[in-house]
């Protein structure tokens, strides 16, 4: 018995063709949607994407939930979707379902051939887009809708009770709907992060008791996210907003931007505005649990809308690990946002 | 935190074996077990005399932690919800209902800033008027530089029946409140009526104007140190609460403070960015009009989009 079992421990499980063939296809290589195509990620990812406040960070999670939720085909038209759940954890609390629901109708309304241009134009002129689409998608609407889930954390001690009883949740999930859970998104990750600062370190009577300071509740919070993703792989993206002020002069940009803007020109500025603006707050545990970083930044650059009405702010996208030397452009608009040449 | 001991009595599970088992993790309340990984606690219990008795208690407990977070939803259910329940209400200024297209929405946390004498405190009286009178609905209003006026509300509802206007005004309620922990004791008990109130959805407009928040969060900023940040944090968070789960609108004013090279930014720093879901800005052009624009919303386009508004009277002159 000791005997096989040493034998057995030391023999040969499965050959790297075979381990490569399970590994992808448990863990296959995905691309989230533009503005975030450039670098393929897989289950077991976690993306954090930076910002300040407002920069369009929550409408990025919205399109990769909808990206997820989507099936690849549907009646003979084929949406390009991974057919996926999604769970949504809002620590912000400022999720809005309107504009999640707007997303999808416009993936759907453009994958059944319709144009952007009609669409904003109805838009525009207030006309009722929806009365063609509900006749046609709502059962496409409401069985994507279904298989996004969604809950609200007004505090911490709520944040990881959900990540406690999340492995449970998901177990019930996925017998019920026969798909995996590809994408757990998560909105604002530094929500709770001054409450969290503030919470002193009580004299406690106890010598083992673990307490609820910022390194104690972050230190749970990784521990439960790493056990899910060893159970349950996916994809994790959440989003960070920027806690300290702008002290560079974010009003020179202007001077800055008449003369050429060559690439050089916006990442050296832009790599003065992280060191003050994206100074690093979370917690070394959280920042060695992440293995890619975006940040968005607002830039003074405008475009002409597609209806000609009014000009559209630039969003700037780079990519910070792995690092590229490229920043993606997008405006948003009423469909999401739209990647700019 | 209250001690594990005080479920004794309601859960026979949980006794002395139990809580010895936990203080000997170092456990004392249900709120210590979030910080613990249940499955090792599972493996330690596995090394006591009598497990099985000990595993029923996590069980219990794994219960009770299921308990305190907020359900979860799909997206169906929860577009259900809002196009049932969450209205938009009319501000009774059309400039601004027009830029929101349709005005403040129930369920968000809708913030004003602008310089002082920009009009805030005449925008929240008439939005409270306009719930008041038109959509009948109940607002409770925290004043904190005593600028509530009955006399300007009367004014805004005009030339009705002195009933009606009895009416309209006993829907109004206005608490003076200086600092910030009457606010949060104020939302506290708003909450705790809410909720004994509400057994179902009573299709009532509810709107809570706070004029101004920036005066009770300002004094206690003070410097880098987290106790401030995390109290404006701690009130963000409680009124997006009380927005969403009764159907409130909440209105809030901030005032303004000058950024970089002239420019002026709104007050309460960076954190409370994240805290309202949309924020207008309104700025003084010259005589007695202001131009009102988005600087964040969940879904419209932010900073081209502008009104112009008469000052005195908040009139319909706007383009866009």
């Amino acid at each position: 018995m000791v005997e096989n079992g040493v034998k057995g421990w030391i023999s040969v499980n499965e050959g790297a063709r075979e381990m490569l063939e399970r590994v992808l296809g448990e863990r296959p290589v995905m691309m989230l949607p533009p503005p975030l195509h450039r670098v393929p990620v897989r289950a077991g990812n976690v993306i954090e994407i930076s910002g300040t406040s407002p920069s369009a960070k929550t409408l990025l999670l919205i399109q990769a939930a909808v990206n997820c939720v989507l099936p690849t085909e549907w009646e003979g038209v084929h949406y390009g979707g991974l057919g996926q759940l999604v769970l949504y954890i809002d620590l912000d609390c400022h999720f809005d379902v309107a504009r999640l629901q707007q997303v999808l109708r416009y993936r759907i309304f453009k994958a059944r051939g319709g144009r952007v241009v009609d669409w904003e134009q109805n838009n525009a002129k207030g006309g009722n887009v929806e009365l063609p689409l509900i006749v046609c998608d709502d059962e496409l609407l409401s069985l994507c809708m279904r298989r996004f889930f969604y809950v609200r954390c007004y505090q911490t001690s709520e944040f990881l009770a959900t990540l406690k009883t999340l492995h449970c949740r998901v177990q019930r999930e996925v017998e019920a709907h026969g798909a995996r859970i590809q994408l757990l998104l998560i909105d604002n990750i530094g929500a709770f992060h001054w409450v969290d600062r503030a919470t002193t370190i009580s004299v406690l009577e106890v010598q083992n008791r673990k307490s609820f300071s910022l390194q104690g509740v972050w230190e749970a919070l990784v521990h439960d996210l790493r056990k899910l993703l060893s159970v349950h792989p996916m994809l994790i993206v959440a989003s960070k907003a920027s806690v300290f002020g702008n002290t560079t002069n974010e009003a020179e940009r202007p001077f800055q931007g008449r003369f050429s803007m060559d690439i050089a020109d916006q990442r050296s500025r832009m790599k003065e505005s992280h060191k003050h603006k994206f100074r690093e707050y979370m917690p070394a545990i959280w920042q060695a649990f992440v293995t890619h970083r975006v940040i968005l930044q607002n830039s003074d650059e405008s475009v002409a809308a597609s209806n000609g009405q009014h000009k559209q702010p630039i969003h700037l996208l780079e990519w910070l690990l792995p690092a590229l030397n490229t920043v993606d452009k997008f405006v948003v608009g009423d469909a999401g946002a739209v990647l700019v040449p | 935190m209250p001690p594990l001991k005080s479920l004794g009595p309601g859960f026979p599970v949980i006794d002395s074996d139990f809580q010895s088992f936990c203080a000997s993790l170092g456990i004392l309340s249900v709120e210590d077990f979030l910080l613990h990984d249940l499955d090792a606690l599972a493996a330690q219990a596995d090394l006591r005399p009598s497990p099985e008795r000990l595993k029923q208690g996590l069980a219990l407990v794994f219960t009770i932690i299921e308990s305190m977070h907020q359900p979860w939803r799909n997206g169906m259910e929860i577009l259900e919800d809002v196009q049932k329940n969450k209205r938009i209400l009319s501000t009774g200024c059309e400039g601004v209902d027009s830029l929101l297209k349709g005005g403040l929405h129930e369920g968000h946390v809708t913030e004003l800033t602008g310089p002082s004498s920009s009009g805030k405190t005449q925008f929240c009286l008439m939005a409270s008027a306009e719930v008041a009178y038109k959509h009948k609905g109940l607002v409770t209003y925290i004043d904190t530089g005593n600028s509530f006026s009955a006399k300007r509300i009367a004014h805004s509802i005009g030339q009705v029946d002195k009933k009606v206007l009895q009416t309209v005004m006993n829907r109004i309620i206005c608490y003076s409140v200086y600092d910030i922990f009457t606010l949060l004791a104020v939302l506290h008990e708003l909450e705790f009526r809410l909720k004994s109130q509400i057994c179902e959805r009573d299709g009532i407009a509810r709107l809570l104007v706070i004029d101004s928040i920036s005066s009770l969060i300002t004094p206690i900023l003070g410097s880098n140190g987290p106790q401030g940040r995390g109290l404006m944090t701690s009130t963000g968070w409680l009124l997006k609460k009380v927005a969403d789960e009764y159907g409130t609108a909440v209105l809030v004013s901030n005032h303004t403070v000058s950024g970089n090279h002239g420019t002026t930014k709104p007050a309460l720093g960076e954190s409370w960015k994240v805290i309202p879901h949309t924020r207008l800005l309104l700025t003084q052009v010259g005589g007695s009009n202001c131009s009102i624009s988005i600087i964040k919303h969940p879904s419209l386009e932010n900073a081209t989009s502008f009104s112009l508004l008469n000052h005195s009277q908040f009139c319909i002159t706007y383009k866009v």
